[in-house]
């Protein structure tokens, strides 16, 4: 079993490559935010099988907070795509 | 396949670090960063440090990212390139440091060699004695309060002070802006993000003091507490407005917290001496020494997250306070096709 979650632990590793690749090339912020979104789920499923490879329950904390903090970083960036700044109402 | 994972992983840093420093676009640059860290706390953990890759996860790519996002809405989307100076000086200097530093790691002793320096000082002692010290499980928390209490102060201290320096180049008034308070808007725009928001909040102020107060057994503990407490409240901030998340915590109280942080600090310390022992040695809090270890931790750890979370929020709050009243210069390339290379 450990060999499977390694196996999907790469291959999701693998996949992520095409996101940077979205992240770096653009062309829209839109594409970079979401690459970045989808990297961050992809980390957070890579911990999980990480911790279930090292049988360490203690890093599913650690993907607890890229799951709770994934949200604030997309909010922040499309907020600052919306707006053109970081702060206040969305009607200001 | 450990071995593949890590490649795999180091693979990428490079990518994003080479994709930093070929992109123009600085809000792309902030995403790549963002990027990089989470990566990088994937490689921590792997090397089955799950404390670091908490600091890393909830500092570089939490914090971090949106702290970068409230610069670049002070300054611009775009960086000028330098023209007109020779290159040439500060690649030879760039390689040399390189060469030298590569040359250095020839030295070094292998990862993970048990008889590494590192491991033949003062780690055994702090991982054979923690138990019967201290009685918790977590050995970094007990590291980071009890056994390098001195060390940990200092950097609480550093905390501080960067806040001061925040505080004195950019916004520190006389009086503290006031708490505007308005009937509860109602929910007329993005009403799903808010709805989301409200239940999202309670859930992370919760997370963080779980990470707070159980860190002796699992791994977090004051620093990163502070970080994702503060990031609960920017969140807030973010989707309700500056103004509500004033209500939340008054900038009055909210200027004399870091400060208070490191009073719980340095008060435990002043304590432990008044009771009769050295400066942060706990033994005399309580009859049974490990008992006070656990209680002097728990003190420090919470003057910790104290000053960590209310300087993640000063800065934050500073950045977006700063040309509240000024109106935006309108240069359109904020839109969303704005961003070609």
């Amino acid at each position: 079993m450990t060999a499977f979650f390694w196996g999907l632990a790469t291959f999701l590793l693998v996949n992520a490559f095409a996101c940077l690749w979205r992240a770096w090339r653009g062309p829209t912020v839109v594409d970079r935010i979401l690459a970045t979104n989808v990297v961050n789920s992809k980390a957070l499923v890579v911990l999980v099988l990480l911790g279930l490879a090292f049988e360490r329950s203690l890093l599913l904390d650690v993907a607890l907070v890229y799951g709770l903090l994934n949200f604030g970083i997309t909010i922040a960036a499309s907020r600052f795509l919306e707006t053109g700044r970081i702060r206040g109402s969305w009607q200001s | 396949m450990d071995t593949v994972v890590d490649i795999l992983l180091l693979a990428f840093l490079a990518v994003c670090a080479i994709a930093i420093l070929r992109l123009r676009d600085l809000f792309a640059m902030a995403m790549m960063f963002g990027l990089f860290s989470l990566i990088t706390a994937g490689l921590f953990t792997t090397m089955d440090a799950p404390d670091v890759a908490f600091t890393e996860a909830a500092v570089g790519a939490g914090i971090s990212t949106i702290l970068m996002l409230a610069t670049l809405a002070q300054t611009a989307r775009r960086e000028q390139p330098v023209t007109g100076r020779s290159k040439l000086l500060p690649l030879l200097v760039v390689w040399v440091t390189g060469a030298v530093l590569i040359y250095g790691t020839v030295d070094l002793p292998a990862f993970g060699d048990p008889s590494a320096p590192v491991h033949t000082h003062v780690a055994p002692y702090y991982l054979q004695q923690s138990t019967a010290d201290i009685g918790i499980p977590n050995v970094v928390a007990s590291i980071l309060a009890s056994y390098r209490g001195y060390d940990t102060l200092g950097e609480v201290v550093v905390v501080f002070a960067a806040v001061v320096g925040v505080l004195a180049l950019l916004g520190l008034r006389a009086r503290p802006p006031r708490v505007v308070r308005r009937p509860v808007r109602r929910l007329d725009q993005h009403a799903v993000l808010k709805v989301i928001a409200k239940l999202v909040v309670p859930v992370i102020l919760l997370f963080a003091l779980y990470v707070q107060f159980h860190g002796e057994y699992s791994p977090g503990g004051g620093f990163q507490a502070g970080v994702i407490f503060a990031a609960a409240i920017i969140l807030f901030a973010l989707v309700f407005g500056l103004d509500e998340a004033r209500q939340v915590i008054p900038p009055r109280v909210l200027q004399r917290l870091p400060a208070a942080g490191v009073l719980i600090f340095g008060g435990t310390g002043l304590l432990t001496m008044l009771l009769g022992g050295n400066y942060l040695d706990y033994d005399m809090l309580r009859e049974s020494p490990q008992k006070a270890q656990q209680m002097g931790i728990i003190m420090v750890e919470i003057g910790v997250g104290v000053t960590v979370a209310s300087v993640m929020l000063l800065i934050y709050f500073t950045f977006a306070e700063r040309g509240r009243h000024r109106r935006p210069d309108g240069n359109g390339d904020d839109g969303p096709g704005g961003a070609a290379e």
